[in-house]
């Protein structure tokens, strides 16, 4: 990123990064010894994200790196099938590799963002998802996008089940750690999605 | 789309209120992502596109 594009970047946009970024790493993979050290020195406050905050940074000091990776799989890659499925396109359809999935495909496209050769996880991950706005917020793929562009990539791509994915994921059998980072994603989209439509 | 001066504001306002901002969460947070993306962005670019490293690690790790 220039220097250029990145002091465009309002505070509270940067923040939102941030947001997007935690997200994305902590659904991308199980967290590793570093990441948990990380979520257990979080600190919230008294506003519904932040009191969400304080009770991941609890649930992480009582996990270990085995018990993260089993809820983990529990969660997105049981046997047979996890009990979430965290692909836009089975949350809008049913299925995985959906229309969703090819109209997404095309905007990244336009975005200059592809998957890795070797990887065959569909594009419509929600770590990917939350890693792209992040990507945009920051400028990572070229000039910040506006914000207009946001609320576009956002709207067609996430809004739609974003919230039912988190809501499933702070409600899954299998969620300890993942249960407060799921109130955290829940009530970050719902911020995003309220503040997007101010914006009308 | 047209925005006027006083959404864009009234959308700070409200960003700022929300609790995103919370700065112990937004100080630590960005501290997250350093190693995350030192240790699992390559940032290869290859044809002109970059690369997202987190669907390849949730691959990686799906055992499909």
């Amino acid at each position: 990123m220039t220097e250029t594009a990145r002091s465009l970047v309002s505070e509270e946009d940067a923040v939102r990064a941030h947001w997007y970024g935690l997200l994305a790493h902590f659904l991308a993979r199980p967290p590793s010894q570093d990441s948990l050290e990380i979520a257990r020195g979080l600190e919230g406050d008294d506003t519904p994200l932040g009191k969400s905050v304080a009770a991941f940074a609890a649930a992480a000091r009582v996990a270990t790196v085995e018990t993260a990776d089993d809820e983990f799989h529990n969660l997105f890659y049981g046997v047979g099938r996890g009990e979430l499925v965290p692909h836009g396109s089975f949350y809008l359809t049913g299925f995985l590799n959906e229309k969703p999935l090819s109209q997404l495909r095309v905007d990244l496209a336009q975005l200059g963002v592809a998957r890795a050769d070797e990887v065959k996880e569909p594009e419509d991950h929600v770590a990917a998802l939350c890693d792209v706005m992040a990507g945009m917020i920051r400028g990572d793929f070229g000039p910040a996008c506006h914000l207009e562009r946001q609320v576009e990539f956002f709207d067609r791509h996430m809004a739609p089940w974003v919230v039912k994915f988190f809501e499933d994921l702070e409600g899954a059998k299998a969620s300890t750690l993942f249960m407060p980072l799921g109130a955290i994603g829940r009530q970050f989209m719902e911020i995003e999605i309220e503040s997007f439509r101010m914006l009308g | 789309m047209a925005k006027t001066k006083s959404s864009t504001s009234t959308r700070r306002d409200f960003l700022k209120l929300s609790g995103i901002g919370t700065a112990a969460g937004a100080a630590v947070i960005a501290g997250v992502q350093k190693p995350a993306e030192a240790a699992v962005r390559p940032e290869k670019v290859s044809a002109g596109y970059r690369e997202t490293a987190h669907v390849k690690t949730a691959y990686a790790l799906s055992r499909f």
